[in-house]
């Protein structure tokens, strides 16, 4: 290591000998005491001293020089080496450079000369004590700069992670939901695709025997024939599969009775074309030698009628869903609070659980009317969402789920109750808090509730839970008006 | 003489209205079509039949139900009625429940919704040769 030079500057030789000899005297074990005759001379010297990277506390420079006078060296020093403590040797008259010293070169004292030795050892001991302080603070400084740095680094990441595990429990609930919606579709389009197959199959089999049908049978039976067709096609009452088997067996001794033949197979084609009662008229039709096939090919115009039914309701059920869908992920593009269906967003929500919940989920719904809510739609039905699946898995699927909206001092209140396991006391506060969950790895990072929470908070409400086992309430404040209430506080 | 019966079960009206169709429009008049909305409801018409004397050669089901689960009723219908043919019918493969209907309910075979007629028709066609 290197150690620190104080340069001395004086015309003088003497003077600047017995700077140097006191100087060594003093500081010679830890310091190199270098010397310049003039100004020049003196700045060569720094410039060389600073390339070979020596510290250099200190420069005790005379004032009256010939050629560059000490405040002007100083004030060049300064600009090369700001941190370099500055020492002026005056004599009597020289405030003037002083001062010119103070104000540009930062000027650390002034000795009168003659000086004395232990003054003068005093003062660069301190100078130098102070100028190795500076330095340590200077590096402290920048040692907490950069911690600052770093911490604030370490923030900017945390927060980028919260950011980051909020969507993946978005994403995780929205994949879950994607799955149920996926059945929600698929069991119609299957219905469809059904119903175009049995519709194709009557084109390819069916039609083109049409003509010899009717050439084949009276003008009678062909009458009774379009009379049951048309009594089919008004039919439109659903039927249960228990309740068809029932109207079958009645319709089978009714035709017993009037000894009709293979009473259960035409029974079976009637009621699954919706003749259920009245058949009397159909008597002489059915007793026809032909019955089977005229039967046969009613029965199969009749199933045309209802593929083409199935398909529209079944389109229908797919657009429902795409349309819960659509509303779910309604984009605030605006970024500011709209008027708010709150009771539009539950019924959304339960469109898209309709799968989960169809297995052994009773639910009760008491409504009251509900003006407009004031807020963020799509961040709604995520609160909706969260609670309605923490619910679910409460009660693994099975049991009831109670949902009341109701108005209470300019408030929307929601209870959302379910029929599980409940909360035990000791972590009914935790909750909410984020990363809390019960459930197993891989099933939600804990940020459900704390997701619901934070939405909540920006629509000014709160959120409450009360829980036994077998029944917990979470309940959901929302202010109607906020405006309305800030007017009023 | 009663004829001998194809039994399907789905809690889907819609699906039992289009596999009844398919199946009476390839098959006709030689079986006897039921249709249940359930397990349970499958296996009471299940007992009734047997109590009439009626053969039951078929079962198609679904196995997402509410209540009991296809491989369950499968199984349980296997114990009591090794002869049925048994054919899953499913929109979720559940690969466990698929491999216990093989394993304890002699599974014919498990097919995929949507399914198209033909291959319906040929499952059980193959089943009942």
């Amino acid at each position: 290591m290197k150690k620190p030079v104080i340069v001395c500057v004086d015309d003088e030789r003497t003077v600047l000998s017995s700077l140097q000899t006191e100087l060594m005297d003093a500081l010679a074990d830890e310091y190199l005491i270098e010397t310049a005759e003039g100004g020049e001379d003196a700045l060569a010297l720094f410039e060389e001293l600073l390339e070979d990277n020596y510290e250099i506390p200190l420069i005790i420079s005379d004032c009256m020089m010939l050629g560059m006078p000490g405040d002007e060296l100083l004030k060049r020093i300064h600009a090369l080496s700001p941190k370099t403590f500055k020492i002026l040797l005056t004599g009597q008259t020289n405030t003037e450079a002083v001062v010119n010293a103070l104000n540009h070169a930062n000027l650390y004292r002034h000795i009168s000369k003659p000086w004395e030795t232990s003054d003068l050892v005093l003062t660069v001991s301190e100078a130098i004590k102070t100028y190795f302080k500076d330095q340590l603070l200077d590096e402290q400084n920048k040692a907490l700069k950069k911690v600052n740095a770093t911490l604030s680094q370490t923030l900017d990441n945390l927060k980028a992670t919260q950011q980051e595990l909020i969507q993946s429990e978005k994403m995780a609930t929205l994949g879950q939901l994607i799955a149920g919606v996926a059945h929600e579709i698929n069991t119609p389009l299957g219905a469809i695709q059904s119903s175009v197959e049995n519709i194709a199959t009557f084109l390819n089999q069916t039609l083109e025997h049409l003509p010899t049908f009717f050439k084949e049978i009276c003008l009678e039976h062909q009458q009774d024939f379009f009379a049951l067709l048309k009594k089919s096609i008004q039919h439109e009452t659903f039927l249960s599969s228990k309740e068809k088997r029932q109207l079958r067996k009645t319709m089978v001794r009714q035709l017993d009775e009037h000894r009709v033949e293979d009473a259960t197979m035409i029974a079976d084609t009637l009621v699954e074309m919706g003749i259920c009662d009245n058949i009397e008229a159909f008597l002489p039709l059915l007793k026809a030698p032909k019955s089977q096939t005229i039967l046969n090919t009613a029965y199969q115009l009749a199933s045309l009628q209802k593929s083409t039914q199935t398909i529209m309701a079944a389109s229908e059920r797919a657009a429902k869903v795409v349309f819960a869908l659509k509303s779910f992920a309604r984009y605030d593009s605006s970024g500011e609070k709209v008027p708010t269906n709150l009771i539009e967003g539950i019924e959304t929500v339960l469109t898209l659980y309709h799968n989960q919940l169809k297995h052994g989920i009773e639910i009760i719904k008491n409504y009251a009317q509900l003006p407009p809510v004031w807020g963020y739609p799509a961040e709604l039905n995520q609160v909706w969402t969260n609670i309605i699946h923490n619910a679910l898995q409460a009660m693994s699927y099975k049991g009831t789920l109670k949902i009341d909206v109701t108005e209470q001092d300019n408030h929307a209140i929601i209870n959302i109750t379910d029929s599980g396991i409940g909360i035990p006391d000791e972590i009914k506060q935790k909750i909410f808090e984020p990363f809390f969950t019960t459930k197993p790895t891989g099933e939600g990072c804990g940020l459900g509730l704390d997701i619901v929470k934070r939405i909540i908070d920006k629509h000014n409400g709160k959120i409450t839970v009360e829980s036994v086992v077998g029944k917990t309430t979470l309940t959901v404040y929302i202010p109607i008006n906020p405006n309305e209430e800030k007017r009023h506080a | 003489m009663p004829k001998p019966v194809i039994l399907c079960v789905d809690d889907e009206v819609v699906v039992l209205e289009s596999l009844k169709i398919q199946l009476k429009q390839e098959f006709g008049d030689i079986y006897f079509y039921e249709m249940a909305e359930s397990a349970d409801e499958a296996l009471e018409i299940i007992e009734e039949l047997r109590e009439d004397n009626i053969d039951i050669l078929v079962i198609v089901s679904d196995w997402l139900m509410p209540g009991m689960k296809g491989d369950e009723f499968l199984i349980r219908v296997h114990d009591k009625y090794p002869g049925i043919i048994k054919v899953l019918l499913t929109g979720q493969a559940d690969s466990e429940a698929i491999k216990r209907a093989q394993h304890q309910a002699n599974l014919h075979r498990c097919l995929y919704k949507p399914w198209n007629a033909k291959e319906l028709i040929e499952t059980i066609k193959s089943g009942l040769a």
